[in-house]
């Protein structure tokens, strides 16, 4: 079997004296997606980070190309792997063009300014999203499905192999979240990882490969989208009693349980 | 009574008010476009005509005083190299210039700190005043004159390394008060500069007090905290300017940094930048400014504070074009400034710092009243 580009192995983060999560397994290919879910709290956020690398884990390992990716400098591990935060706050009028340079941080040298490599590099990431439009625009200034691309032109310039998003369709209206997702769907193509937090869990069918499923008071689960996604286990998961909600009664049930 | 109902209708009345102009807002932001100065064949003319400014800001300044000489006699002094008679050399040489050139050397150091600081906080409100680093400065050199006045450690005076250490204290402590979850509160950050002024200005009149003896530290204490901007012995004005040079060449490679702590703390490190590493360069190379201007000129408020925001409105947010820039639209503000200062109420002069309060602070107002979106982060 081919390494996995990124793998998580019994990786557990302990905030305080409480465990957010135990034991967490992932293995992302190159060129798929993966779904990470969750209840509010659970702690997606922090298995981001710990997958990027900003965040050591408390237990467990995490490797990049069977390395361990704490082996790597923050700007080696930059140059692989690309966070997109939920929120991008900016202060001052920096614009789209301004914004998105910033991903060239983990290639530039220590006294050296953009190169034309870089440049190329940050015309493409516009082009990729759909950006170049808006380049002169002022970041603050733009709706939220806007900037939600220009956030994922900042990571795409970094020229990650993984992309790390936490929660890329809050906030978006169902046009705008058709238009991310399919936008994930050709970075995939071009054989970029995906790994993704959501809410909306009607978003993963064909668009994810993959679940993670991090859960209050059990070992996160990590399966197929069919495997995860049943109707006891995110009613547990969740903890609410939906079965007469259109959404959990379409899901399949699990015979006995 | 009476006077509770009209209270009421004047906060229901400025509510209103509010509202109203909160609506207007976002539509008057959308319209916006980026100013025409932002272009860089208009960026690459103006460099040059800072420049330019600067020496006619100069020129100007030589000329006004006690005694006026005529522009026309400077220039055939400067191109003839002659004409000069010994009084005029005297005033010159030995009392304008090095006054003017100290104003300048004040006023690039206020706008780069102003600039760097307020990267830092990512808040357009830090400047060295208003957040304590310089008044740190001042108690540290205060410390220095008083109980130090001899002593020199690796030939740099002791009161000159206090001045830098007082600024790096503050800038610490005021720094770990406002930062909370990687966000500035605006509100703490300047009620902690604010605090910390407070206390460092009044910890400097007890060694008022205790000094009234000697009375030659406590006079140039009491210049200090007024901000009169000295005439220094040309050897103090070379080491200010090499201090000065030594700050801007180390902040160049800064603002690139600062356009990337922009995106916040989180983001910056997922960027591969080392964020603490980045914060103590700054904090080290602002300090290093501040404590430069306050040697020269005390506690002048919110020049760092004007020139770094004006220059943002005309030319974006962009930190490396904005530190030349700053460089020298300070000096020529401040050149300005201190000559307006000495002239205005001739022969008596007002300090520099007493005019820049009055002038800066409707600045600070007109700042506090922006978008909350621009200075709440």
């Amino acid at each position: 079997m081919s390494q996995p580009l990124l793998a998580l192995h019994h990786v557990g983060f302990r905030y305080g004296r409480r465990d957010l999560f135990l034991d967490a397994n992932l293995a992302l290919e190159s060129g798929t997606a993966t779904a990470l879910i969750g209840p509010n709290g659970v702690g997606k956020t922090t298995l981001l980070r710990l997958a990027s690398g900003i965040q050591k884990p408390t237990s467990g390992s995490i490797d990049l190309d069977g390395r361990p990716l704490a082996s790597l400098s923050p700007r080696q591990a930059a140059q692989q792997i690309a966070l997109v935060p939920q929120q991008l706050e900016i202060p001052f009028d920096y614009t789209v063009q301004e914004v998105v340079e910033q991903g060239r941080t983990p290639y530039l040298s220590r006294l050296g300014g953009l190169t034309a490599a870089d440049r190329q590099q940050v015309d493409r990431a516009l082009d990729l999203t759909s950006t170049a439009g808006l380049r002169h625009r002022v970041f603050n200034e733009l709706s939220g499905g806007e900037r939600q691309r220009v956030k994922i032109a900042l990571g795409l310039a970094q020229q990650p192999r993984l992309l790390l998003l936490d929660e890329p369709t809050q906030n978006l209206d169902i046009g705008r979240q058709i238009e991310l997702l399919d936008l994930l769907a050709h970075l995939r193509s071009t054989g970029l990882a995906v790994l993704a937090s959501l809410h909306d869990l009607h978003l993963i069918a064909g668009n994810f490969s993959a679940v993670l499923l991090l859960r209050p008071s059990a070992a996160p689960l990590y399966g197929p989208p069919d495997r995860i996604l049943e109707q006891s286990l995110l009613e547990s998961a969740f903890d609410c009693e939906a079965s007469h909600h259109p959404f959990f009664s379409q899901l399949p049930t699990r015979a006995g349980s | 009574m009476d006077l509770e109902v009209e209270r009421r209708r004047q906060q229901r009345r400025a509510d209103t008010n509010g509202a109203a102009s909160a609506a207007s807002s976002p539509d008057a932001r959308l319209t916006k476009q980026r100013p025409a100065s932002r272009s860089s064949s208009s960026r690459a003319l103006l460099l040059p005509l800072l420049v330019a400014t600067l020496l006619g800001a100069i020129l100007l300044s030589l000329s006004v005083g006690a005694v006026p000489i005529r522009t026309t006699t400077l220039l055939r002094a400067v191109l003839l190299q002659n004409e000069l008679t010994a009084t005029e050399r005297i005033i010159l040489f030995k009392v304008r210039l090095p006054r003017i050139l100290s104003s300048a050397i004040v006023g690039s150091c206020l706008s780069v700190s102003g600039l760097l600081f307020q990267g830092l906080f990512r808040n357009p409100m830090a400047d060295p005043y208003v957040i304590g680093a310089s008044g740190g400065s001042v108690l540290g050199a205060s410390l220095g004159i008083f109980l130090f006045a001899e002593t020199s450690l690796f030939g740099l005076s002791v009161t000159a390394l206090l001045a830098f250490a007082g600024s790096v204290l503050t800038m610490v402590v005021i720094y770990s008060l406002a930062r909370s979850r990687g966000q500035t509160n605006v509100v703490t950050l300047l009620l902690a500069g604010f605090a910390v002024s407070t206390m460092l200005a009044n910890c400097t009149y007890v060694f008022e007090v205790l000094d009234s003896a000697s009375g030659s530290g406590t006079r140039i204490l009491l210049s200090w905290l007024r901000g009169v901007i000295s005439t220094p012995h040309w050897t103090g004005l070379v080491f200010a300017a090499a201090a000065l040079v030594a700050g801007v060449l180390l902040a160049f490679p800064l603002t690139r940094r600062l356009n990337t702590l922009a995106l916040g703390d989180e983001t910056a490190q997922q960027l591969g930048l080392n964020v603490e590493h980045t914060r103590i360069a700054i904090i080290l190379v602002g300090s290093l400014l501040t404590s430069v201007a306050v040697a020269l000129g005390g506690l002048i408020s919110f020049a760092g504070l004007i020139i770094p925001n004006i220059s943002r409105v005309l030319l974006g947010p962009n930190m490396t074009r904005l530190l030349p820039v700053s460089v020298l639209a300070g000096a020529i503000f401040l050149v300005l400034a201190d000559t307006l200062a000495r002239t205005v109420l001739s022969p008596t002069e007002i300090p520099v710092g007493v005019l820049m309060a009055l002038v800066g602070g409707p600045f600070f107002l007109y700042l506090l009243r922006r978008p909350r979106r621009e200075i709440s982060l």
